[in-house]
């Protein structure tokens, strides 16, 4: 294990994992949900919680330079002063860090409108598995050549390892609206969010919560969410006042057209941020009825997320499990999260089998298998569902030239046999 | 080997990793092992999987400032301050992890002999003033120098008083201007008031508890329950002894200490709640730094704010209440990481401060902050008492 402070101590790291032939893992804050970062046999373990500076901030080009250790709500932070945010906003910002984010290609509620990660990197400079030090991408966007910044951004740390990063800074919205909408059943709250969208709007974030996962936020933070609703949504408008005091009126009138029982919007602030917080903090409430949750990410078409959570209750009802849903409606982005006691005997093989069935579910429905969180080693063998061999073998041939050695976080990402004329292997089942 | 931990309290981290940016050691080394999570897994891995209590385990215990700014994030709800209470208490009775036997001696001294002895306490404290007086004490000790005048100060007891001021075992020896302080704000809201009672009530055993020395804290939250009968509201103005009194029902577990339990108030909390008279506007900006153990463990910073709010221009660190490093005597065993913690709270500070000025004003609930940050050239600490004080009409 060891813990690099600058670029070149990375690169020689990496240089004595290959003298001695040992593949690498780079970790950062450690909050990843798919394995990426795990440690697989006896690999050489490069953290990077103390490569955590901001290198440079430019206002004017809306860019900050900065190390992969920083902090992602740190950098919003450091920026706040000078009317910018860094705009994706992962649940865990408060503790992820920005190198995690590249490596995961992270989103966040607010990414509906502004896009995931890969949309707010702008230049890389990443360590190679030789030890080789390149720059990806640059300030001006749309460089010429092959966007190999688009390349790196969500490849786990199989392809390298960022020690620099140029992000983009987002100016802050002059005017922000909070509403809660809620529902006497999902199919109403799934269509308002489809009627919003179809009306035009893009909202800056666009937030469901089924029936139990809202009594349970409601527990915990008592934010006066209706403990009765089916669904609620909280949808975030932002963009010049005119602007969104026209499209808090029309996200009221669909609600209302698609059978909401009510329409409240937060008066201030404060009401704004308690709903984000109940938001936020539902993983929080939930860890609060049992000690152990599995948390999936999976994105369907908008079209089909009704008869996708309706399957996911199904499934969960199949296997003598709670399941509760809270999830990014605007992009289809679902998290169920089935809630266990570890201690429970049996429990194991029960929630391996609900979350391999939901994710095939989603699938089957036309969706991927992670919209966020990446697939490391827990979606990894689930990669053939969506992925022809020939699809696979492109993608291991890119990986390859990135890093020949394979000792970049081998077995992650892609499962074995992805390689034309590598043997097929059974897939072992989900990692938790 | 075992550590004794409740099973539920040890399972319920899920390893999310939340509290990570709120642990003041993760925070200046980066390290897992100096993390809530870090330390669970530690825990988990002497309790479950055998591993053996030694060196690195102790270590990384004892690097825990105990600041419970873990918990306020934690959103599964660990209790890890009860963790690393009840973790501490096996360390305190396992032979092998045990310090040498010098430190063993200073501290016996120091637990058993002087915190809970008035008058030694004083003694000590003259001998420290004089010491000082004659150059003989190094500043890196980072004690605050002792004023004879300050040392001396009366503290005046009102007939039939509605509520004690809990004076303390440092406190009573070091800030007896901070007490008086305290007592004329408290006067100025109507009430009657007093110090606590002579004898009984000397140290409030929070520093026991943090050491794992949980019997000897047992012994001294009944003799400070024992001093104060009846049902006179008690005033607390230690963040530190405030949140370990308010915790005697649970340390005790009795129906008598749970009563006295909710008798305890912070200085702040009571006065805010018994009206202060209207403040004059003094003008002054002042940053408030937030105790670990009123903002994480009390809950109760709120009072501080609503307070100074009416006479001074306040602002607050953007650090969610980050701790500073003082943590009672950890300040004095973990010099380095102290000194870490400290020099990005004393950033933190000074970013909060809406003027460049060469001093920053900065008002701290908890003698031990104060003490810890005060040593630090350019701010002027001082407890919200004294300046809620100063603006008394």
């Amino acid at each position: 294990m060891c813990f690099p402070r600058s670029t070149e101590e990375v690169a020689a790291a990496v240089r004595i994992a290959a003298l001695h032939d040992r593949a690498f893992v780079v970790r950062g804050s450690g909050t990843g949900l798919a394995g990426g970062a795990t440690p697989l046999a006896d690999p050489l373990v490069i953290v990077m919680t103390q490569m955590n500076r901001i290198l440079d901030i430019d206002p004017v080009e809306q860019v900050a330079w900065v190390e992969p250790g920083v902090l992602n709500l740190d950098l919003s932070r450091a920026v706040a002063p000078l009317g910018l945010h860094y705009a994706p906003d992962p649940s865990s910002q408060h503790a992820c860090s920005i190198g995690g984010n590249v490596a995961t290609n992270a989103g966040g509620p607010h990414c509906l409108a502004s896009g995931v990660t890969s949309a707010h990197v702008r230049a890389l400079e990443v360590v190679l598995a030789d030890g080789s030090i390149a720059d990806l991408g640059g300030l001006i966007p749309d460089a010429p050549g092959y966007d190999l910044r688009g390349v790196f951004v969500g490849s786990e740390g199989t392809m390298g390892i960022a020690t620099a990063i140029a992000v983009h800074l987002t100016s802050n919205p002059p005017a922000v609206r909070t509403l809660l909408l809620d529902f006497t059943s999902v199919e109403a709250a799934a269509a308002a969010v489809s009627g919003i969208i179809a009306s035009g709007i893009l909202p800056a974030a666009l937030e469901m919560m089924d029936a139990q996962i809202t009594r349970a936020v409601e527990d915990f933070v008592g934010a006066g969410f209706p403990r009765d609703a089916a669904a609620v949504l909280l949808v975030e408008l932002d963009g010049l006042p005119a602007g969104v005091a026209a499209d808090v009126a029309a996200v009221e009138r669909v609600g209302l057209a698609e059978g909401a029982r009510t329409v409240r919007v937060a008066a201030d602030d404060t009401e704004r941020e308690l709903l984000w917080k109940g938001r936020k903090s539902a993983f929080g409430a939930i860890a609060r009825i049992a000690p152990d949750y599995y948390l999936h990410d999976a994105v369907v078409p908008r079209s089909r997320l009704v008869e996708v959570l309706h399957r996911v209750y199904e499934i969960a009802a199949e296997q003598r499990l709670t399941v509760m849903n809270v999830f990014h409606a605007g992009d289809g982005n679902l998290h169920p999260l089935i809630v266990f006691d570890a201690r429970e005997p049996g429990i194991w093989p029960r929630v391996h089998d609900a979350g391999d069935a939901i994710l095939r579910a989603c699938v089957d429905a036309g969706g991927v298998l992670s919209g966020e969180h990446g697939i490391g080693i827990e979606k990894r063998d689930f990669m053939p569902l969506i992925f022809n061999p020939d699809d696979l073998d492109a993608q291991a041939k890119v990986r390859d030239s990135f890093d020949p050695s394979g000792r970049a976080n081998p077995d992650k990402v892609l499962p074995a046999g992805s390689r034309c004329g590598e043997a097929q292997r059974i897939p072992e089942g989900a990692w938790i | 080997m075992t550590l004794h931990l409740d099973d539920d309290e040890l399972v319920a981290c899920v390893a999310c990793g939340l509290c990570l940016p709120h642990c003041p050691t993760y925070r200046v080394t980066g390290l897992e092992i100096a993390s809530p999570r870090g330390r669970i897994a530690a825990m988990r891995s002497v309790q479950y999987d055998d591993a053996p209590i030694d060196a690195a385990f102790v270590g990384a215990m004892e690097e825990c400032v105990q600041c419970r700014g873990c918990e306020a994030a934690c959103p599964s709800g660990v209790a890890f301050g009860h963790l690393m209470e009840e973790t501490r208490a096996v360390l305190h009775d396992t032979p092998g992890a045990r310090p040498r036997l010098g430190q063993r001696a200073v501290e016996w001294l120091g637990y058993r002999i002087v915190l809970p002895n008035r008058v030694l306490l004083r003694m000590l404290t003259w001998l420290i003033w004089l010491a000082q007086r004659l150059g003989l004490v190094p500043g890196r000790f980072g004690l605050p120098k002792l004023a004879a005048r300050d040392l001396t100060i009366r503290l005046d007891s009102d007939p039939d008083p509605e509520a004690f001021l809990f004076t303390g075992c440092v406190m009573d020896a070091w800030q007896r201007a901070v007490h008086r302080s305290a007592l004329a704000v408290m006067r100025s809201t109507g009430a009657r008031v007093a110090p606590s009672p002579n004898g009984g009530a000397t140290c409030c055993g929070g520093l026991h508890t943090h050491s794992g020395r949980l019997d000897e804290a047992r012994a001294l939250a009944r003799r400070v329950i024992a001093s104060m009968p009846g049902d006179v509201d008690i005033v607390v103005d230690s963040a530190g002894c405030g949140a370990a009194m308010k915790d005697y029902g649970r340390l005790l577990g009795t129906v008598e200490s749970e009563a006295f339990s909710a008798r305890v108030s912070d200085f702040s909390e009571w006065v805010v709640e018994r009206g202060l008279p209207e403040l004059r506007t003094t003008g002054r900006s002042v940053v408030i730094q937030d105790p670990c153990h009123l903002r994480h463990v009390q809950h109760a910073q709120g009072p501080v704010h609503q307070a100074l709010a009416l006479a001074y221009d306040i602002s607050t660190t953007a650090d969610d209440g980050l701790c500073c490093g003082a943590g009672g005597a950890y300040a004095v065993y973990q010099l380095q990481l102290a000194a870490a913690i400290r020099t990005r709270k004393a950033e933190a500070i000074r970013n909060a401060s809406p003027m460049a000025t060469a001093t920053v004003l900065v008002a701290s609930a908890n003698p031990g902050c104060a003490m810890h940050l005060g040593a630090v050239a350019g701010l002027d600490v001082r407890h919200p008492a004294e300046l809620i004080e100063e603006a008394l009409p």
